[in-house]
């Protein structure tokens, strides 16, 4: 059973942003194994009921970014080959953009970006405590 | 290839320009989203697309061709009224359609008549306007269509059927066929279509593909310490749609390099600055500009 996405049409990131990254999110979780086949574009869209050039569209963004394959006539399937590179790729992406979007918010606030790094600092004694040095 | 091409068209009714030099085309394939205020020129634009009504100039294309009588085999037009015989039951309607198009299917039209819940022995006069409207889609998807022209679609529908229409015309779509529809619902172009072309006083002022629009245009805002800023020099900014003040905030609607722009409003020394992003209502409010609210857009 392959995992349910869900996106936010309305939201103001583009809908094949959001499909990239809960792809790659299910990857980096597991809950997408190596190998796993993802639902049919026609299938995605309908069930998300968003536009199916928005989905291929993030299909073949993942197909560049090495974390999907497709193989025409068969569907499109998470990469088999070299798979622990392919969910760390996730993960790093993932988190990535969490961190950007964090570090966005804290500007936006008006923090510069020593103010920044030390709130960076105390985030990492707070989730790692006594390992960061 | 384009499926749908409009080019500097222009539609003159007297002294009223209804249609004002709107030039944009739809790839095969894409679903287009038609918004704007009542009166922008939408439906005018469709009638002319279709050679309805006749247009004071401008060049038209349906599949990279002209539009002739055989252009009317694979295409499917749902007006925003009066699609229908008010007279003739909904089975009289079907055996038009069926002997009009060379592509009917009929065990599609059954599929569409058993979802919208229509009875075939029932007079059109004698149905809601949401229900004919339900009749006009299903025969316009019945003939399997290559080019879908529909006038608001999903009008006098309840959600369940509206989610129906976007079903059918996202289906539609991943079986490659193009359509351009217009609505006064955003959130349904923001679905089912990739590509928006939003008019105003029969002009277009925003196309383009809905993400990337969604990439480029954002809201730039910033609060000062005092209300005594000059932001004069970004009112001729072609980066900038609309200038906002109220007070100590400043709102940009920018419609690209919100990056670049936040980075010139920080040499303003505000207190804070910030990029928002837009949902296409956002971008429809920016574009049309809020006056449009009082002509009751929702």
């Amino acid at each position: 059973m392959p995992p349910i996405f869900s996106v936010d049409p309305r939201s103001g990131i583009p809908i094949y942003l959001q499909l990239i990254e809960q792809v790659k999110r299910a990857v980096a979780l597991g809950t997408l194994d190596s190998g796993e086949q993802l639902p049919t574009v026609k299938a995605l869209a309908l069930d998300l009921t968003v536009n199916p050039n928005t989905v291929a569209r993030a299909y073949r963004e993942l197909e560049r970014d090495r974390v999907i394959e497709t193989s025409p006539g068969r569907g499109s399937f998470v990469r088999a080959d070299g798979s622990p590179s392919v969910v760390k790729r996730a993960v790093t992406d993932v988190a990535a953009s969490a961190l950007s979007d964090a570090v966005r918010e804290c500007r936006s606030l008006g923090c510069d970006a020593p103010a920044i790094r030390t709130l960076l600092e105390g985030a990492l004694e707070r989730w790692f405590p006594g390992e960061n040095s | 290839m384009n499926a749908i091409s409009i080019a500097n068209l222009t539609k003159r009714y007297g002294t009223t320009l209804a249609v004002d030099d709107v030039s944009f085309e739809i790839a095969e394939g894409s679903v287009c989203g038609l918004l704007g205020p009542n009166g922008a020129g939408k439906s005018t634009t469709m009638r002319c697309l279709l050679g309805l009504i006749r247009r004071t100039s401008g060049q038209l294309a349906i599949g990279g061709k002209p539009i002739v009588a055989e252009t009317f085999e694979s295409v499917a037009y749902v007006p925003d009224s009066n699609a229908l015989y008010c007279w003739m039951t909904i089975a009289q309607h079907i055996e038009v359609t069926r002997r009009s198009y060379r592509n009917f299917d009929r065990l599609r039209l059954n599929e569409l008549i058993a979802m919208f819940a229509l009875d075939p022995r029932k007079k059109v006069g004698a149905l809601s306007k949401g229900q004919q409207t339900a009749v006009a889609l299903a025969l316009a998807f019945s003939i399997n269509p290559r080019v879908l022209v529909l006038d608001e679609p999903s009008s006098g529908l309840d959600p369940i059927f509206q989610r129906v229409v976007l079903d059918l015309i996202i289906d539609a779509s991943s079986n490659g066929a193009t359509v351009l529809f217009s609505s006064h619902q955003i959130g349904q172009v923001e679905r089912a279509a990739d590509r928006v072309v939003i008019m105003r006083s029969g002009k277009t002022i925003v196309d383009g593909e809905i993400d990337r629009l969604k990439s480029d245009e954002k809201i730039v805002e910033a609060i000062f310490p005092s209300d005594a800023f000059s932001t004069a020099h970004f009112d001729a900014d072609a980066r900038i749609r609309r200038v906002e003040r109220t007070g100590r905030t400043l709102r940009l609607f920018v419609r690209s390099d919100a990056e670049a722009v936040a980075r010139d409003v920080e040499t303003l020394a505000p207190r804070a600055v910030q990029i928002v992003d837009l949902g296409l209502e956002d971008i429809f409010l920016g574009a049309v500009g809020a006056d449009a609210i009082t002509q009751g857009v929702s």
